[in-house]
């Protein structure tokens, strides 16, 4: 018989809770239920782990022993009342879960049940996120394993406020800008995010404590040049040419015209001399400018370009100076998710069953076989 | 601003061919730009003396102003208004003349630091120690001004003045008198 249990087991999947998860159990009882159920002696594990729960056991050790009632069950193919035993389990500990590639089918469909069975809020996570008051939101993602009106709220030493309220079922994603109906962000200080669904007379109700503090939004810095683009030169030097020689014939000939033009016929022909010291002198400046480097002129084009740029830049100069006026009047949000408190445990169950609550449960055995 | 001293060659012709003198002599000039007013005044003191041929006995020294004031039109091209004054020693030796001027001047860089200029300028209301009076008054300039290095300009100026003054001597009738002069001016300037 025992053989014919034995092949079944393993037939079906049914695992056995895991030894390593005995090591927490104070209770004798409990132990030699487990020792049983590793044993694959499951009419012992039963009589046991019953007999246990009529003891006095930890929080842990009474989800344990509900455990392995679970899992016995299961793979006696008392379905019904592994679904009883499952529901204990994750009425004591809620976030409980269970690995589909290490427990049996039968027991995880039972898991499963069983938690669609009872009103939970699972999964409760608030991430760490930092913004800017008012431009921002901070994420909030709980499960409720039934259709429930779910109140969220934020309490702490700043006050309590509603985070939401609405009829959820399933996965709910919630955004919480974390200000107050003024506007204001909420004060700085700790606080426990309380997830409570209520159907009918059931109530369960979760939490994760945060911290938020408050501090000042970095300010942007002028700028002095935009990215992709570059001054141009404001002056350009024009190709070499004769020009200079060109100018200074023009001008020496127009002097020269002039005064040849303009000479008195009664008083003759004047001196040249003078002339031709300094149109000499225009002449050779310019034939030596002929051959020296043109000197830069101004290059209207890039002139444009650059008051262009110049004033697209105090533009947004002017732009990042309003701006900064009004970060330094903003407040940078920080929330940071806190560890739970040890024996403060974020679930209590209201009924049914009666009352238990608990905070951290150690590892749930696994079933042996499903590794 | 520019100022320094300029080294002056000159010749004078007057009321007639062989009139005319050819001398040298010093000067100075200051200029000065803001924005597109420029200002620009010199003063030269020559010493004439008779050329070959001339019917003139003796010489004498001319000291002549020069003041304009000019606002740019373009890039190339201003007008201007200033005067002229010019005083011969001995005082009737040569006609001393005062006029206002009143014209346009074109210049332009032809290289770096190097500028050429030309200047028309009318000689409005001339008046004449000797009396008279001279309905066309011209007077034509060629400039040059050439950074040498640093501060320090060289500076280089021509100038052609015809004044058709027109007397009336003793009642005999109206005579022609022109003044006819030609001024080089070849300098150094310092720019502040």
């Amino acid at each position: 018989m025992t053989r014919h249990f034995r092949v079944l087991a393993l037939l079906v999947g049914v695992g056995a809770p895991a030894v390593a998860g005995a090591q927490a159990v104070q209770n004798a009882t409990l132990r030699r239920a487990q020792q049983a159920y590793d044993n694959l002696e499951y009419r012992q594990v039963v009589s046991l782990a019953q007999a246990a729960l009529r003891e006095r056991l930890t929080g842990a050790e009474r989800a344990r022993a509900y455990e392995l009632l679970g899992f016995t069950y299961g793979a006696l193919d008392s379905i019904l009342k592994a679904v009883d035993a499952f529901k204990q389990v994750v009425l004591i500990d809620p976030e409980r879960q269970l690995d589909p590639n290490r427990v049996s089918p039968k027991a995880y469909s039972a898991f499963d049940v069983a938690l669609r069975q009872v009103l939970l809020v699972r999964q409760l996570r608030v991430d760490s996120t930092s913004f800017v008051g008012g431009r921002g939101a901070v994420p909030i993602r709980f499960t409720v394993t039934q259709p429930a009106r779910v109140v969220t709220r934020a309490i702490g030493g700043g006050g309590s406020f509603v985070i939401d309220s609405g009829a959820w079922n399933g996965q709910v994603n919630l955004s919480w800008p974390a200000r107050l109906a003024s506007g204001d962000p909420i004060p700085a200080g700790n606080y426990t995010v309380v997830v409570e669904a209520r159907l009918g007379q059931n109530t369960f109700s979760a939490a994760q404590p945060i911290r938020v503090s408050h501090g000042s939004v970095d300010t942007l810095q002028s700028l002095t040049s935009l990215p992709g683009y570059q001054y141009l030169p404001e002056t350009e030097v024009p190709p070499q040419s004769w020009r200079p020689l060109g100018l200074a014939f023009l001008y020496t000939g127009g002097a020269l015209v002039g005064t040849l033009g303009l000479e008195s016929s009664s008083l003759g022909s004047s001196s040249k001399r003078e002339l031709a010291v300094v149109g000499g002198a225009a002449l050779v400046t310019g034939f030596v400018m002929t051959l020296r480097k043109p000197a830069p002129r101004p290059a209207a084009a890039n002139i444009l370009y650059n008051r262009l740029l110049r004033d697209q830049i105090a533009r947004r100069n002017q732009d990042i100076a309003k701006e900064n006026v009004t970060r330094r009047q903003q407040v940078q949000l920080t929330l940071v998710p806190l560890p739970k408190p040890g024996g403060a445990g974020p679930r209590c169950v209201a009924r049914p069953p009666p009352s238990r609550c608990s905070s951290w449960l150690p590892q749930p055995p696994r079933p042996r076989g499903w590794r | 601003m520019t100022v320094g001293p300029q080294f002056v060659l000159a010749s004078y012709r007057e009321v007639a061919a062989g009139l005319r003198y050819q001398g040298t002599g010093l000067g100075g000039a200051v200029t000065a730009r803001y924005r597109k007013l420029s200002a620009e005044a010199g003063v030269v003191r020559v010493t004439l003396d008779p050329t070959t041929g001339s019917s003139a006995t003796s010489g004498f020294t001319a000291t002549e102003v020069n003041a304009w004031l000019a606002y740019d039109l373009a890039t190339y091209a201003s007008v201007e208004a200033g005067f002229i004054r010019r005083t011969a020693d001995p005082e009737f030796d040569a006609q001393s003349v005062g006029a206002v001027r009143i014209g346009a001047r074109s210049f332009y860089e032809i290289g770096p630091g190097a500028t050429v200029l030309f200047r028309a300028n009318y000689l409005a209301a001339p008046k004449f120690s000797g009396g008279g009076h001279a309905g066309f008054s011209i007077d034509l300039g060629l400039g040059l001004d050439v950074r040498l290095a640093g501060r320090l300009h060289g500076t280089a100026g021509y100038t052609f003045q015809r004044i058709n003054r027109k007397t009336n001597p003793g009642g005999t009738g109206e005579i022609d008198a022109p003044i006819q002069a030609t001024v080089a001016r070849v300098g150094l300037a310092v720019g502040f």
